[in-house]
Parts: structure tokens; sequence; C-alpha cells
């Protein structure tokens, strides 16, 4: 078998077209015989016959052709060139929707003894991705059942076994009417941890399913970080319609003519000024201070120290910082995010960002 | 189709489109049909609008210059970019100034074509890419060819517009096809699109999405091609993941997918074939130090041609431009 190149050493063209055949597929040719034309970029180029033989075209004419690849080859015999043909038409096509996999986890895969194609995944597989693939989940029969629960008191579900879930046991530590039974986590890693004695016994997807079974009375959302997550899990447990607790500290001053909507947590020191009207499920960290008649909206989350003068509007899914003023009147809009060390003397938009240039430390990545 | 045909076809339907336009240019028209073939048969289809000129850039940039304050559309091809020298006063001076010193009452709307870069062996003054001289001049556009950008969507937004253009074609780019986005996809890289208003979109190309790349690549044309290269085998061979940024626009430049690129690897590198010093990367690294001062783990890397003659031997003309290796080194370095 011989291959018939396109002569070429034109450096502006990596593809041509071949214009024209002057063999048919299969034509017995003499060597130099004129077998197409290819136009490239500068010139058309005539394609001749190696050697003599028996021609098996591999393009159609007017298709576009690599000037790197044989446009056909030649054969000594008939059979020679049909027995090629047949063969090349009988290999199977390369399977491009094969699983896309890097080098690295294909030998990982091998290693494991994962078969990519389980993974099912519609992207680049890494080395993560096989390595998860063979983490094996925890049997659901493993995982701790919530505790009972002393009677008289609020069974309390806790969403979020982070350090936001450690500050809610806290609050509900001293208390004689609530009491938290259990905690659900997606990440799984944390199931059948004890949280201050409380079990991790799932993932979110279980709230729905435990309050059916009567596992708990009311859910609290324990995530102080991102107003996002906590309004999703809000609308979870809304449309499972388990209702949501506040949890208060003991040395919070709720003052009096204070409207308080469902599972919003109140750390230490908290003081809720009289006229306030609060909605659902706010994280308002330690020593915040709403004065008088400020209006709040839900699912904020703030860090401690942030204080309001009197009749300040705050809307929702807002995220405080550490350490910020606000002056009287002053409306902060829904989905803003206020940094750390602000006064806010005018308004913010809603989805308006609050930048502070009050810095006293620089903080540099470190020489490496 | 490769993309010099693309382009040819992309003028080809400007020409069809737009009675103002007008193709100007040393040997442009048939049966040569351009040095590289980019307006070949467009002669023969509009005759009275596609002209070949005398051997000067300078008329070409004059005629080009009347023709756009006249109300014509003039795309005026500079056979090889380094001869661009030869239109700056008339580009700085003249072209770029008619809006502005006129309140707008006059424009001068001219589209040069020029074809510039190297590893074509073509010697010190063929192979120059020398767009850095015009980056940052005031009221001028310098848009780069590249094969993740439809050539018909960025001439829909030159001609659509009263502006005058650079629009830098690097020569390597002619014979390759067109890798536009396709369903999200350019080969085995995710593509997104990304487009602040009134610029020109940029293409950001990963094995994996930016929040898991390591270091961000900008580049522009024909290095841009380079780096999805390297990118892609060091993502399937290594693992090692990056993100290309390839805007069309580099001066001035949309810089907010740059930045939320930078933002989420915290490293970047940017790639340009010009000779080092006072470039596209230098500029970049000062706009990314000031936006994004601390939140970068290292130094931006620039990595750019040396700043020396281009030989006219092949392995020394190397040597001297940005490849692949020099890419791959900067990815390492910077992850």
């Amino acid at each position: 078998m011989n291959p018939v190149l396109v002569p070429t050493n034109d450096v502006n063209s990596e593809h041509g077209i071949l214009v024209m055949w002057f063999a048919e597929d299969g034509a017995e040719v003499a060597k130099d015989e004129l077998l197409a034309e290819v136009e490239t970029s500068k010139a058309v180029l005539e394609v001749v016959a190696p050697v003599a033989g028996v021609l098996l075209h591999a393009a159609a004419k007017g298709t576009e052709v690599s000037l790197t690849e044989p446009i056909a080859q030649l054969f000594a015999t008939p059979a020679e060139r049909d027995a090629y043909a047949a063969a090349r038409a009988a290999a199977p096509a390369a399977a491009p929707d094969g699983p896309r996999a890097t080098a690295k986890a294909v030998r990982r895969a091998v290693e494991l003894g994962v078969d990519l194609a389980s993974l099912r995944l519609d992207r680049l597989i890494t080395v993560k991705d096989v390595e998860a693939a063979v983490a094996v989940p925890a049997p659901a029969a493993d995982l701790p059942a919530p505790l009972p629960g002393a009677p008289g008191r609020q069974r309390i579900l806790i969403v979020g076994a982070a350090l936001g879930a450690t500050q809610v046991l806290d609050i509900l530590a001293g208390s004689t009417t609530q009491q938290a039974v259990a905690i659900v986590d997606d990440d799984a890693s944390r199931w059948g941890d004890l949280v201050h004695g409380v079990p991790v016994v799932g993932g979110a997807a279980l709230i729905s399913e435990l309050f059916t079974a009567g596992a708990f009375d009311a859910a609290i959302i324990a995530i102080g970080r991102s107003p996002a997550v906590r309004a999703r899990f809000r609308e979870l447990c809304a449309s499972a319609g388990v209702p949501l607790a506040n949890a208060i500290d003991p040395t919070a001053r709720i003052a009096t003519d204070v409207r308080l909507g469902q599972g919003n947590i109140i750390c230490a020191f908290c003081h809720v000024a009289t006229g306030v009207r609060m909605g659902d499920n706010n994280f308002f960290s330690a020593y915040n201070s709403f004065d008088h008649h400020s209006v709040i909206g839900s699912d904020n989350a703030s860090g401690p120290s942030v204080y309001t003068s009197g009749r300040v509007t705050i809307g929702s899914r807002i995220r405080f910082g550490t350490g910020i003023v606000i002056e009287p009147d002053v409306t902060v809009g829904d989905d803003a995010a206020i940094a750390s060390g602000a006064v806010l003397v005018t308004s913010v938009p809603p989805e308006h960002a609050v930048k502070t240039k009050i810095v006293t430390t620089t903080v540099v990545p470190l020489r490496r | 189709m490769i993309f010099a045909k693309e382009l040819g076809d992309t003028l080809r339907g400007a020409l069809d489109g737009d009675r103002r336009v007008v193709l100007l240019g040393e040997d442009i028209a048939d049966p040569y049909g351009g040095a590289f073939k980019v307006t070949r048969g467009l002669s023969t289809a509009f005759p009275q609008r596609v002209r070949t000129t005398p051997i000067s850039e300078g008329a070409i940039a004059g005629i080009s210059a009347g023709l756009a304050l006249a109300g014509y559309r003039p795309i005026a091809e500079v056979m090889f970019g380094d001869f661009l020298t030869l239109m700056f006063d008339q580009v700085v001076n003249h072209i770029t100034k008619y809006q502005a010193m006129y309140a707008g009452q006059a424009t001068c709307p001219v589209i040069v074509r020029a074809a510039t870069g190297g590893h074509r062996g073509y010697g010190p003054t063929h192979s120059q890419s020398l767009e850095k001289h015009f980056l940052g001049v005031p009221h001028l556009r310098v848009v780069a060819a590249s094969l993740y950008h439809d050539p018909r969507v960025v001439f829909a937004d030159f001609l659509g517009r009263d502006e005058p253009v650079l629009y830098v074609e690097h020569k390597l780019l002619y014979p390759q096809h067109l890798t536009l986005p396709v369903h999200g996809m350019v080969g085995d890289l995710i593509a997104t699109s990304d487009c602040s208003p009134g610029m020109l979109p940029t293409i950001r190309l990963s094995a994996v999405p930016a929040a898991e790349c390591a270091v961000s690549v900008l580049a522009y044309g024909y290095p841009a091609l380079l780096a999805a290269k390297v990118v892609e085998r060091l993502a399937m061979q290594e693992e090692i993941f990056a993100e290309l940024v390839v805007p069309a626009q580099i001066a001035p430049m949309d810089w907010a997918p740059v930045l939320s690129s930078a933002a989420a690897t915290g490293s970047v590198v940017t790639v340009e074939e010009g000779a080092d010093g006072w470039s596209w990367g230098s500029e970049a690294a000062s706009v990314l130090s000031r936006r994004l001062f601390g939140k970068l783990r290292r130094p931006v890397d620039v990595v750019a041609s040396a700043p020396t003659v281009i030989p006219s031997s092949k392995t020394k003309e190397a040597a001297v431009l940005v490849g692949g290796a020099q890419i791959e080194a900067a990815i390492r370095r910077a992850c």
C-alpha cells in the first residue's frame, strides 16, 4: 500500500479543496498519472500517482482535505485494495461519547478498580471524581436516630452542623422550653457525629421525612454566613410544612411591643428595642442592637456588634460584617452586603455592596 | 472553512450588505487576491469597490481617511503589519482625532486590516506584531482576529459604529479552521462568552469550571491558539487546570471578564507575540495589580517575545518568538 500525498511546500496552507478526481475509485493507474487537483490558498496543485497501482480514494470531490494526510492509497492488486477498504469500513468508529477523563484520572481509576463509564459525569473526569466514587457513603441504617426529647419541650431540628449549630445549641442549652433533638447537614462526612451531644442524623433531604414521622416540632437554620443559603432552607422547610422556631439567648433584651417572626437566631447580649418589627429566619450574632421602631426583613445574617439607630429599615437577605453602625432613618435594600466597620449615613439600594476604607491593618499574602 | 476564507466571506457580506463599503490594499484584486488570498474573488464580484492601490501605506491611509470622512466605509488591507508604521501619523494625528475634534459632526470610521506575526521565516521586517504601539491611542479600537470569534460578528460591530479600528490578523490563523464555541464547548474545553455593554465578547476556555482552575491565561490572536493547546494538554495529562481568557478587542480592554477569572484563580499569566516590555501584558499587569491588590497569590507573569530582531532562519526565529514551551513554563510557575 502506498499513500498518495499532495505535493506542496506552500507554508501558508494546511488544507485545500479537492477540486477534481481524474482517476476513478478502484481504477488501475500508472506511475506519474494525473490523479487529482487540489486547490490551496496559493495555487491549484496537480497530484500524480507516486507508483503504479489500484486506487482507493480517501476523500470525495469538493471536500476539504488536509495537506499532510494522504488523499488516496495505491495497492498492488484489486483484491488487496478491496480487503483494505472492507477492513476500514468494518473498523468500529472511535466512540466519541465515551467518558472524558484526564490521564491521571484514568490511571487512578485502574488502581482503584473504578469503571469510568459508571460515573456518568457530563464533564471532564478528574482524580477527585474517581476517588469520590470509591468513598462509600455510610448506609442509612447506621445513622443515629433523633433524641427523644424531654416532655413538654419544643423539640428542635437544627439545619447545618457547622459552627452555627454550636451557637444555636449554646442558646438552647439553658432553655427550659426548647430542646435540640437532631441535626441535618448535606456534608455526608458529618453524618453520625455528635455536636454537643446532639446527633447529625443525615442530609437536609430528611427534614420532611423526620417531621412527618413526628421526630421534631420545629426547625432552626443554623447557617450564619450566607443569607442565600438561609433563604433556600427556609423555602425548603416551608414547602415541607415545617415550622421554624426562634432561638433567643437568655441574655438578649427583647423590649415591649416587639413583633418577631419565626426562625430568628438572636445571640447573646443583643438588644431589640421597643416597636421593632422583625421578619423570619434572621441570624443575628452577639451584641447586635436594633433601636426603636426599626423594621427588619427576613433571611439576614450579621456578625457581632451591628448597631442601628431608631427607625432604620433593613430589607431581606442582607449580609452584615462586624462592627457596623447605622444612622436613623437609613434604609438598607434587599440583597445588599455591608462590609465590617461601615458607618451607614445614607441608604443603600438593593443589590449593592458597601465597601469600607477604614482599614487599620493591611493583610498581604506571605512571601514564598 | 479556513479563517482566510471565513474572513473573505465576511468581507463579501459587508460589500453586499452596505454600498458604502470599499476595499483598498496592495495586490488585493484578482487574480492574485491578496498576499494571503483573503480578498480572492471580491474584485471580480465588486470591481468598483475593491481596488488595488500603489505600494504606499501612506496613500492607503490617506485615501481611506478621505473616503471615511466623505461617508464611505473603507476597509484597508495592510499586506504586512510591519508597515503599519507608515500609517502611524495619519492614524494618530488625523483618523482618530476627527470625531472628538469636531464633537461628532465629522466621523472617520476607517477599518485597517493588517496581517501580522511571525513563525513563517519571513525575517525582521515581515514578521512583527507591532500592535502594541497602537494600544492606548485615544479613540482607536484595536481588535485581534481569533479562531474563537466569528469575523462576521466582529465586522458587523465595526460597520455598525463610527469609530476607527485596527484589526490585526496573525498570519498563522489564515490556514486554520474557526473553532467557535458550540453548545458551550470548544473541542474538549468548556467555553463561556462574557461581554460588557459596548464591548466585543471575551471567550473563556477551561477543562474544568473556572473556580477549580489554578491560573488565568490572558492571550489574543495566534498565541491564544498555542495557549489553548497547552491548557488542554496540561489538564488532560497532569490535571494542571488553567482558564484561558481570549478577548477580541485588546484596546480599550473589557477588564470585567479578566478580573472575574483572575479573582477566581488568584494567578495570571499574559501571553503576546509582540516584543517584551511596554506592552499589552505589562498594561494588564498594571491594571490587575491595582484592581486586585492583595487578592492574587503572585505577581502577574508577562510572556512576550524577546525584544530583538526576528531572524529569518526558522530555528533562530523560534528562539525569539513566544511559543508553546514558554507558555507552558509560565503556567507551571503560576500554579
